[in-house]
């Protein structure tokens, strides 16, 4: 679904990715691992076509990102690591928006109201002003907006930076059945206790480069803080 | 302590692009309309000191001529330019240029430079003034908007403050920075201007225009020192930069755009003022009411004890005239101080304007003091009028007195040179402060108030958060 | 896609109350400045139908003493003969030429408050007619009103660029711009929908309350030529809306914080509005300096005086050219009258050439603004409210050449009745000419609000230009 081939982004002299060559398939969860300045957010942005490659490719549905910007941005969703929304308007009318941005038609408001309890936002708390929400309850207006999408993908840019522990859970409840329904999830993090947990595949990234990708169910937490540290090190 | 703060204020000032580039244009424009401003005094000075001599050699060589159609043929009257007109141009452009002095009638100044003007004009004109009086507090608010709410916004309010300086230090340092940049800029100009003043007059003039320069410096500092206590106020106690450019910018279109409209609107409004056919149709039936011209030959006979018109050892024609002439005099004085009393309480109620609008009291001042308002407008004009009397009076009397012969009488050059040269004097700066007292005082009522104000926010209601 | 952008528009305005704050402010200044407006063309049109009033009477006068006088019942004594031409011509029939206010004359004070709209004829010199004025306080004409004009070219664009400043600053600085780039959604497309809502609805309020105003304030909307006048006025305001609208994005598209905006558009609006055309008046009176009036009043009065001296010489000469008009079995009187008359015929003859340098000058001076007009949105914004208004300087100069034309038409007919001491009958001033002012054309405030249209198309069009080829450049992440 996702698929990087060869991509690489520099600013002048500096690299910011370099060959990154990474697929990422219907219902996995790819997380993408480094320290700040790795090339994780570029990944991302790239997917995004928020900014243009220097080389490589990088599709979504078999789609070129670059040439199909908007074509490509029909079947993704994503979720930036300050996820802020209209502060002014309630979780429904920014998930009313942005639904109809995304589906290009008006969406029912019985069907939004649906997808708001199927990612278990308080009831109630779709009517009240946006600026009245905690961090948790932000995302789960976003992950609501990427079901009402029906994306196919979803790009997160560390999800869970700023959740405490609960919220955090249940936010990794929710990508997991995303993943479960089919949806190919990649997701640059820092918390490599997510990153064991939810993911399928974990990719360690160093000065623009993917430096070792591992299968997350053939490895246990300690061995992944060891492998990553070791990474970060030479 | 403060010059420590000061200095830093300026140094970031001089850091700055924007206001680089911003100090530069309104310095640039305030130079600009001042060489513009010396040139056009200069220039219309010369034409009027040319036309005076003009005028006064015309009616000397009129030749012999009976004193009534001397009276007829009059002179002109020419509005001379203020030296300071070359810092404020006030209402010189609406108000006419010339007036005839001429018998029966006392006529309006004609020739409104306004007139022959361009479209553009009505857009406002570049003058000193209008730079110092809209540009300068602009710039004033670009300097200081950020003072307080910027440093918040960026965090080293809490650095500072958690050093323990005292936060009336604090502010009194942000503001001389603000002062101290604004010299960078206004010193220069205003010895340039006063070096244009110098060129512009000859020594006597520039002597008496001292004191006249002398307030209206002090008056505009009191008005750049309220924007600036205005400006430091609204920093201190705005939740954010952006919030507190909003509002003075806000403030500043209320007071340099908005106000001075709409306190023209209000006074209007308040004191109607005639239209120009209703006055002059209420002139000519006054004119037109005389004076009885039988009880005057009964009175004069009486005077002289004869009984017939014939025995009058004087000639009745000039009585008569004089006569006549007293009687529109008396209409003229009442019908046109009504008109200007009119004016003068639109304008007093435009300077009472400064209460919300501070620049409707520098305005007011600024024109005041430069010979440009519309009382010394008005002035000039009663000046006019009365050597209009003195002229006529002059031939009524001499019309009187003249032998009874046969055939018209004919005065010559000797009649003539009798009246004296008309020469005006601008009032003292003395009076120019009584019109302004209401203006100068608001001015000092928002320097104290504002500044004031900022010490007590930044001292009282300045959050570190 | 632009559409969902302008209704979530609309949830925003409406729910941090800006559209609330907008329309209040824009009720407000548009009700006040078109109750000023409309308050001064209720002062002209009062002033008018008094001088026509007085005229009438004044006339109705004279005929019922010129009939008294042809039936024998009224006996002419005295020096002054109510049947002569220059009583008749130069006072008791004398009518007023007067430029009614244009229909939509509420819309803009314009020139009105400086250029006389009535002049009453004599047979003297044009000069002493054309000089009179409106009487007004000084300080007044100095600070300007508060018309609809002053705020449409002044304070509307304030308006539009507060709600344009932020257009994607703001956005960004809330962090909704990447999820919503996120969408299949380009940036043009979201800024379209931003611009399309904020300036429809800045200039849907404007365009209601104007209308809402002229008609409370009588406007007639029944003719076709309001009605075009209205339709170029729209076409003016969606055009300078568009152009402060362009300039947002333009400004937008720096990817500068929200308050540098502010900073800049402010910047901007100050250069464009208030000091470029106080610049090019500037550069332009420095270029072409109109000769001082002081000049041109010494001038008439050489040639008064030359005249004076040879008053009797100029009118026997007059005689020899104009024979026909000699009295009958009379010597050239050369009483009073006459004299001045053709003291005045000479003086305006040597005066002409001072008059036409004069007014050469001044029509260099404007044809040189005419050209600095396309610099800035805001002097073609009032110089098409203006004529639209009918207080355009056009409008003036259309009136005097009306006025050039009767006045001559005037003096061709009474001057040689005054020198032939021909007496006039109540039947000829009955069948007087009678002045009635012609409107300008819709041609002609086509034609001239056409030319500022066109400029103003070519800024706007630029400027949106510009930023949306930029758009293209901005980053998101």
């Amino acid at each position: 679904m996702l698929q990087a081939i060869g991509l690489s982004k520099s600013y002048g002299a500096q690299t910011a990715l370099d060959g990154l060559n990474l697929e990422v398939k219907p219902g996995e969860i790819f997380c993408l691992l480094g320290a700040n300045g790795a090339g994780k957010t570029t990944t991302i942005n790239l997917f995004l076509n928020f900014i243009e490659p220097t080389s490589g490719l990088a599709k979504i549905n078999g789609l070129d990102v670059a040439s199909d910007a908007l074509e490509t941005k029909k079947y993704i969703a994503y979720i930036p690591e300050q996820v802020s929304l209209y502060k002014n308007l309630t979780g429904l009318e920014n998930l009313d928006y942005f639904a109809t941005l995304a589906s290009g038609a008006a969406v029912e408001k019985s069907r939004l109201v649906g997808y708001l309890r199927e990612v278990d936002l308080p009831s109630g708390a779709e009517d009240r002003k946006v600026s009245t929400y905690s961090k948790g309850m932000r995302q789960k207006i976003v992950i609501a907006i990427a079901m009402a999408k029906q994306a196919k993908a979803l790009l997160l840019d560390e999800p869970t930076s700023g959740l405490d522990p609960k919220a955090s859970n249940e936010f990794s409840q929710l990508i997991r059945k995303l993943a479960g329904n089919g949806t190919a999830i990649l997701m640059a993090t820092h918390d490599l206790f997510r990153a064991k947990e939810d993911g399928s595949r974990v990719g360690i990234m160093r000065q623009g480069r993917l430096r070792q990708v591992l299968n997350t169910d053939e490895f246990g937490h300690a061995d992944l803080e060891r492998i990553y540290l070791e990474h970060m090190h030479d | 302590m403060i010059s420590q703060i000061a200095k830093k204020e300026m140094l970031e000032m001089r850091r700055d692009g924007r206001f680089q580039v911003a100090s530069a244009i309104v310095l640039g424009l305030l130079l600009v309309s001042l060489g513009i401003g010396w040139q056009q005094y200069v220039s219309v000075n010369r034409q009027h000191e040319m036309a005076r001599a003009e005028t006064r050699e015309q009616w000397l060589s009129q030749g012999k001529k009976n004193p009534h159609s001397a009276a007829h043929y009059g002179v002109y009257a020419f509005k001379p330019k203020s030296p300071l007109s070359l810092v404020d141009r006030g209402a010189d452009q609406y108000t006419g240029v010339a007036v005839w002095l001429e018998a029966h009638k006392q006529n309006e100044f004609k020739y409104k430079p306004a007139r022959d003007a361009n479209t553009l004009a009505r857009f406002g004109d570049l003058t000193a003034s209008s730079v110092l009086q809209l540009l300068v507090p602009l710039l004033i608010i670009l300097m200081s908007f950020s003072s307080f709410a910027g440093e918040r916004e960026s965090g080293t309010l809490r650095l500072l403050l958690s050093m323990g300086i005292a936060r009336e230090k604090l502010a009194l340092g942000k503001a001389l920075g603000v002062a101290g940049g604004l010299g960078m800029l206004l010193v220069p100009a205003a010895l340039i201007g006063s070096a244009a003043l110098v060129l512009a007059s000859d020594s006597g003039s520039f002597v008496a225009n001292l004191p006249r320069l002398g307030w209206m410096t002090a008056s505009y500092l009191l008005y750049f020192a309220a924007f600036v206590g205005i400006s430091l106020t609204v920093s201190a106690l705005a939740k954010s930069a952006r919030l507190a450019l909003v509002c003075l910018l806000g403030f500043w279109i209320f007071n340099g755009l908005a106000a001075p409209r709409l306190f023209s609107d209000v006074s209007r409004t308040v004191h109607r003022t005639p239209s120009s056919f209703a006055f002059s149709q209420r002139m000519d039936g006054e004119l037109k009411k005389g004076f009885d011209g039988e009880a005057l030959k009964k009175k004069v006979m009486a005077q002289y004890g004869v009984t017939s018109m014939e025995a009058l050892p004087v000639n009745f024609l000039g009585i008569s005239l004089k006569a006549g002439e007293d009687h529109g005099n008396e209409v003229y004085d009442k019908l046109y101080s009504e008109l200007w009393d009119t004016f003068e309480a639109q304008n007093r109620l435009q300077q009472q304007g400064g209460v919300v609008a501070p620049l409707m009291a520098m305005r007011s001042v600024s024109m005041g003091l430069s010979g440009t308002d519309f009382a010394q407008f008005r002035d000039f004009s009663v000046a006019a009028e009365k050597y209009r009397r003195v002229l006529n009076d002059a031939m009524n009397d001499d019309l009187k007195n003249s032998p009874k012969t046969e055939g018209p009488y004919m005065a010559d050059e000797k009649l003539w040179s009798k009246v004296p040269e008309f020469a005006y004097v601008m009032p003292e700066v003395n009076v120019v402060l009584g019109q302004q007292a209401w203006s100068l005082g608001l001015l000092v009522l928002w320097a104290l108030g504002a500044t004031g104000m900022a010490g007590w926010a930044a001292t009282r209601r300045l959050r570190a958060e | 896609m632009i559409g969902t952008v302008a209704k979530q528009e609309w949830r925003l305005l409406k729910a941090d109350r800006t559209l609330a704050a907008v329309v209040v402010l824009m009720a407000a200044m548009v009700g006040y400045s078109l109750y000023n407006g409309s308050s001064w063309v209720a002062f002209q049109r009062q002033t008018l139908g008094a001088a026509e009033t007085e005229q009438a009477e004044r006339k109705g006068k004279l005929l019922k003493t010129l009939k008294g006088i042809e039936e024998g019942r009224i006996e002419v004594k005295g020096t002054q003969d109510p049947r002569s031409a220059a009583s008749i011509g130069g006072n008791s029939s004398a009518p007023y030429l007067a430029m009614p206010p244009a229909p939509l004359a509420t819309l803009a004070v314009g020139q009105s408050d400086l250029y006389p709209y009535y002049f009453k004829l004599n047979l003297r010199s044009k000069q002493a007619i054309l000089a009179n004025d409106e009487i007004e306080n000084p300080t007044n004409l100095l600070a300007g009103r508060f018309d609809l004009a002053f705020v449409l070219v002044y304070l509307f664009p304030l308006v539009a660029l507060a709600l344009g400043y932020n257009l994607i600053s703001s956005e960004r600085e809330q962090g909704t711009l990447a999820l919503a780039m996120s969408q299949p959604l380009t940036m043009r497309e979201m800024v379209t929908g931003k611009i399309v809502l904020r300036g429809g609805l800045l200039l849907g309020l404007v365009v209601l309350f104007t209308f809402a105003g002229a008609l409370l304030t009588g406007v007639d909307l029944g003719s076709s030529t309001v009605w075009l006048r209205l339709g170029l006025w729209v076409s003016l305001m969606a055009l300078y809306t568009g152009f402060w609208f362009g300039l947002a994005v333009l400004v937008n598209s720096y990817q500068t914080s929200s308050a540098t905006n502010a900073l800049t558009l402010a910047g901007a609006w100050l250069g464009l509005v208030l000091v470029l055309p106080s610049v090019a008046n500037l550069v332009a009176t420095s270029m072409y300096p109109v000769p001082s009036r002081v000049e041109m009043v010494q001038a008439m009065r050489v040639a008064g005086k030359e005249a004076q001296s040879k008053g009797s010489m100029l009118l026997a000469k007059y005689m020899e050219d104009h024979p026909e008009l000699m009295p009958a079995g009379e010597k050239p009187a050369a009483d009073f009258t006459t004299l001045s008359y053709a003291v005045q015929m000479e003086v305006d003859k040597k005066v002409e050439p001072v008059l036409k340098r004069f007014d050469e000058q001044v029509e260099k001076q404007q044809a040189f603004v005419e050209g600095f007009k396309y610099l800035s949105p805001a002097i073609l914004a009032q110089t098409a409210i203006n004529d639209l208004a009918g207080t355009s300087l056009g409008r003036y100069q259309h009136f005097s050449r009306q006025v050039d034309g009767f006045f001559d038409a005037w003096k061709g007919y009474f001057l040689p009745k005054v020198f032939a001491k021909t007496k006039l009958g109540s039947g000829e001033v009955a069948g007087l000419p009678v002045y009635q002012f012609r409107e300008e054309t819709d041609g002609d405030i086509l034609g001239r609000v056409g030319v500022v249209l066109a400029g103003m198309l070519v800024l706007s069009g630029a400027v949106l230009w510009v930023g949306y080829i930029r758009l293209r450049r901005v980053s998101i992440s």
